[in-house]
């Protein structure tokens, strides 16, 4: 949904004021400060900053001004007639066709300054250049100046424009100068539009709103319009036939029956023929005004008639609306705004008419298929003819009842002091909604200071609180330990149960004990060397006695203290003589020696070529093809003693030369 | 009166408060002690500015005030030396006259002559050659110098392809060639962007001309087909002179007169 509001269009600067802008701008934003003994490519980059810079500052600030200015064909018809009316499409098209070819035309210049201070080689020229790049985007503006004030006017007026929604609930209000269009709209909203006895008064447009059946209509005051050519017609007409030519609105032609607003009943009925192709498709509402001066039913005959006629034409649009063609009310409506007789139903009239046509409209468009499935109302069918009311127990009416009767009863202080004297004489006791646990104490003194002492250090508020607090969790506690003891006492135990629990306790107040003595003394330690052993308290023997008595077996942890408090011993191996080995020959002593060794079984180690699963070789063969290329590799280094990756390395963490001596420029990394 | 003026509205149904006029017109009295205080806060370019437009003012106003006053003011009428009047002593002797009358062709040919070479610009500044050219240094270690290129503004034909660089001794960059002037009729006292034909003269010299140079006062031949000026033969001119008046490479742009 496209929100109509042209209050925000940023303010356009009139052509100085740009030139301006932008320029200290620029001054502000690049650097200033800049040198003939620079590098050559860095003046050009100076320059060409401040170039570049001022071109992008001038096309946001047009782009702007391109961008947030309604074009007149992409806006609602209404707003796009509308503006053509009061502006003139062709001058706004011209301005802003204006603003866009400058726009280009600076982005052209900058382009082409920015390659000519490429071959700039000096600073002077570059600043040259400069200066003719920066003036000559001014010029452009400066050429502009005439479309930028005429834009800024228009943005001026814009902001001014009622904001009128075009696809809301409308009331259209039309018809000849001067015949209460606006005392009407005055009425039914807040818009206080202004009211004078004479001929176009209203000059423009205006927005009004008004509440009917909770729903807000828009209603809208046109300017009068005379009936004449549609060439000849001035601004303000065009104005209100604008309106009616594109909004979708319920119309109301106001006729004055009177004639004080010095137009006939006939000019006002030619004005109508004239404009009613406008009327087309919109339900239309003719409204005799004044009725306070002239009564419909005192017109004379040929007026009446020609009323008539308009009514007749007026029916078209019901009928054309699909309505009953003999429904006649709602069409011709009398009222004087002046006793205010009859507004509300006009108002009323026009707004049931226009909802009407609009619901019939969305029921007609396809959209609402996607709505309607969504929407059902369950009524459950009567099962027979007896009433089922709601069922409220009399017990709840009563208590409601009684809720209601003490609410409305409920005295305030200010009931009180009215019926005992009123103010001054009446002195409200604040003590009396105290809330204390006897009602009797409410009226009660209380002394500041007693016995010297300050009353209130002794008021303690919650002290009988904490203190049941305090004694149940005494209790608590209490209770705890009553289950402790139970839970040792073991009156449930068999006998045998009973004699183990003995037995484990005695065990453990000996165990502590044991436990104490050796704490106390050099004893703790874990291994006793022999010398401080002298009773030989700690020997294998008392070990096993312990860890059999505790049930395991203890010949591993005595074999295994036994060979770690022995020495390993020179031993021979158990002898083998008289196997098959001693075919063998034994012609040197060695052999002996040899043969002695041969005859303990060694663990072997693998073969180098054994495939072991998890190094990734297919066969043993290529492992040892692998071995056998890793080998030569290695050789040639071996050879030459050459560092290898598997070498240890210190490197040098400071070397001497670069940390000794002084040391100039360019010294720091190579001496 | 539109619906949001309510400013307008409030006028209209309350009028002014009370006051209104004489705050307004102190506000105005005031004014000029304002602009003085930011006359002389105002620091930098924001001053610079400010007193300029405020110079600006004052000049015109003293014009006008000047302006007003010659029609009140009695001034002494300098009366003009008659022409022809000579002093006393030189009353008695008798003017020459030239023996033999010129022709008025002759005179004029004469005159056409020596306009031929009057030129706007008759003198302008010879520019050095090391102004002209920067040099550049080629092969694989940059030990030769024997390319120059051209740093002013050059005009080259719409034809023109550069030699293969191996014998290209002066280069022409395209940033720096231009194909339009900016040619003002001196007695219709308009400008144009006409086409460059060709460099006519370069006044530092005949190389320069060949290269195409163009510095201030060089003498362009321009397309003038747009301006519709015909001979006295009824034949429609298109080729003109004009001389160049700016440095178009510190323009960026070709500013010339055109010779009639």
């Amino acid at each position: 949904m496209v929100q109509y509001n042209f209050k925000n269009i940023t303010v356009v600067p009139n052509g100085k004021d740009f030139i301006d802008i932008i320029l200290s701008r620029t001054q502000r934003q690049t650097p200033t400060v800049v040198h003939k003994g620079y590098a050559i490519s860095r003046l050009r980059q100076f320059y060409m900053r401040k170039v570049k810079y001022t071109q992008t500052n001038y096309y946001d600030k047009l782009s702007t001004i391109i961008d947030e200015f309604p074009r007149l064909d992409d806006i609602h018809p209404f707003y796009g007639d509308l503006l053509h009316v009061l502006y003139n499409k062709d001058h706004y098209k011209l301005a802003l066709g204006q603003i866009n070819t400058a726009r280009n035309l600076i982005s052209k210049i900058a382009k082409d300054y920015v390659r000519l201070l490429k071959y700039g080689d000096s600073l002077y020229r570059c600043k040259c250049l400069k200066v003719a790049a920066l003036g000559r985007m001014c010029t452009v503006i400066k050429r502009v100046a005439p479309s930028l004030a005429y834009l800024e006017q228009i943005r001026q007026h814009m902001a001014r424009l009622p904001s009128i929604d075009p696809n809301t609930r409308t009331i259209l209000i039309c018809g000849y100068p001067n015949v209460g269009k606006s005392s009407f709209i005055n009425k039914i909203t807040r818009a206080d539009v202004d009211v004078q006895p004479y001929a176009f008064t209203t000059k423009s447009l205006f927005v009004g709103h008004t509440d009917y059946k909770y729903l807000r209509y828009q209603v809208i005051d046109t300017p009068g319009i005379l009936d004449r050519p549609f060439e000849d017609r001035n601004i303000i007409e065009m104005c209100s036939i604008t309106a009616l030519a594109h909004l979708r609105a319920a119309v109301l032609f106001f006729l004055d029956i009177s004639g004080s607003c010095g137009y006939t009943i006939a000019q006002q009925a030619a004005l109508f023929h004239s404009i009613k192709s406008l009327f087309m498709n919109k339900p239309l509402t003719i409204v005799c005004n004044k009725t306070d001066l002239q009564p419909l039913e005192g017109i004379s005959e040929e007026d009446m008639k020609l009323v008539m006629e308009m009514k007749a034409e007026a029916m078209k649009t019901v009928i054309g609306q699909g309505g009953e063609p003999t429904d006649d009310q709602g069409v011709l409506l009398t009222m004087s705004t002046l006793t205010e007789d009859g507004v509300i139903a006009v108002k009323n009239a026009a707004c049931e008419r226009l909802l009407d046509q609009r619901v019939e409209i969305k029921m007609k468009s396809k959209k609402i298929n996607d709505c309607l499935n969504r929407f059902h109302v369950a009524i459950p069918k009567p099962r027979d003819q007896k009433e089922r009311p709601p069922c409220i127990p009399q017990a709840v009416l009563e208590a409601k009842a009684k809720q209601a009767a003490e609410k409305e009863k409920r005295k305030t202080e200010k009931d009180l002091e009215n019926e005992n004297g009123g103010a001054g004489v009446y002195s409200a006791s604040l003590k009396k909604n105290y809330i204390l646990a006897n009602d009797e104490w409410k009226e009660d003194v209380l002394p500041e200071i007693l016995d010297g002492h300050n009353v209130y250090d002794f008021i303690d508020p919650d002290i009988l609180q904490r203190l049941e607090e305090l004694e149940q969790e005494e209790g608590l506690r209490q209770a705890e330990e009553v289950d402790d003891d139970f839970e040792m006492d073991g009156k449930e135990l068999t006998p045998e149960e009973q004699q183990a629990l003995a037995e484990i306790r005695k065990k453990k107040s000996l165990l502590i004990q044991q436990h104490r003595i050796k704490k106390s003394t050099a004893e703790s330690r874990p291994i006793v060397p022999r010398k401080f052993d002298k009773d030989k308290q700690f020997t294998t023997r008392r070990m096993g006695r312990q860890l059999s008595a505790l049930g395991l077996d203890p010949s591993k942890a005595i074999d295994r203290a036994r060979s770690r408090s022995r020495g390993r011993k020179r031993e021979r191996s158990p002898d083998n003589d008289g196997g098959d080995a001693m075919d063998m020959d034994v012609d040197t002593p060695n052999k002996r020696l040899r043969m002695r060794s041969r005859s303990r079984s060694r663990s072997v180690s693998r073969p180098p070529g054994e495939l072991v699963p998890g190094e990734g070789f297919k066969d043993s063969a290529q492992k040892v093809k692998a071995q056998k290329l890793a080998k030569k590799s290695s050789k040639k280094r071996n050879k030459d003693a050459r560092r290898g990756e598997a070498d240890r390395v210190i490197p040098t963490l400071k070397p001497k030369h670069l940390f000794s001596g002084k040391r100039s420029s360019g010294k720091t990394d190579r001496r | 009166m539109p619906q949001g003026d309510y400013i307008d509205l409030h006028r209209k149904r309350y009028g002014y408060r009370l006051d209104h006029f004489e705050r307004k017109r102190k506000k105005e009295a005031r004014e000029v002690h304002k602009r003085s205080q930011i006359a002389q806060k105002a620091l930098g370019i924001k001053g610079k500015m400010f007193a300029k437009k405020r110079y600006a003012e004052k000049a015109q106003m003293k014009k006008t005030l000047a302006m007003h006053e010659e029609s009140s003011t009695r001034r002494k009428v300098d009366d003009d030396v008659s022409k022809g009047a000579v002093p006393a002593y030189l009353l008695d002797r008798e003017n020459t006259t030239r023996a033999k009358v010129l022709s008025n062709t002759i005179k004029q040919k004469r005159k056409e002559k020596a306009g031929k070479w009057e030129v706007p610009l008759p003198k302008v500044r010879p520019v050095a050659e090391d102004e002209m050219f920067k040099v550049l240094r080629t092969g694989k270690r940059k030990t030769k110098q024997w390319k120059r290129m051209i740093t002013k503004a050059t005009f080259v034909g719409p034809a023109f392809t550069r030699k293969p660089p191996k014998y290209e001794r002066f280069i022409r960059p395209s940033g720096l060639r231009f194909t339009k002037a900016h040619v003002t009729h001196p007695e219709l006292k308009c400008t144009f962007n006409l086409e460059i034909i060709g460099v006519k003269k370069n006044p530092n010299g005949q190389m320069y001309t060949s290269l195409g140079v163009m510095t201030r006062g060089t003498i362009i031949e321009v397309n003038v087909s747009e301006l519709g000026l015909v001979t006295p033969a009824g034949k429609v001119v298109w080729g003109k002179y004009a001389q160049v008046t700016n440095n178009p490479e510190n323009d960026g742009c070709i500013n010339a007169v055109l010779l009639v």
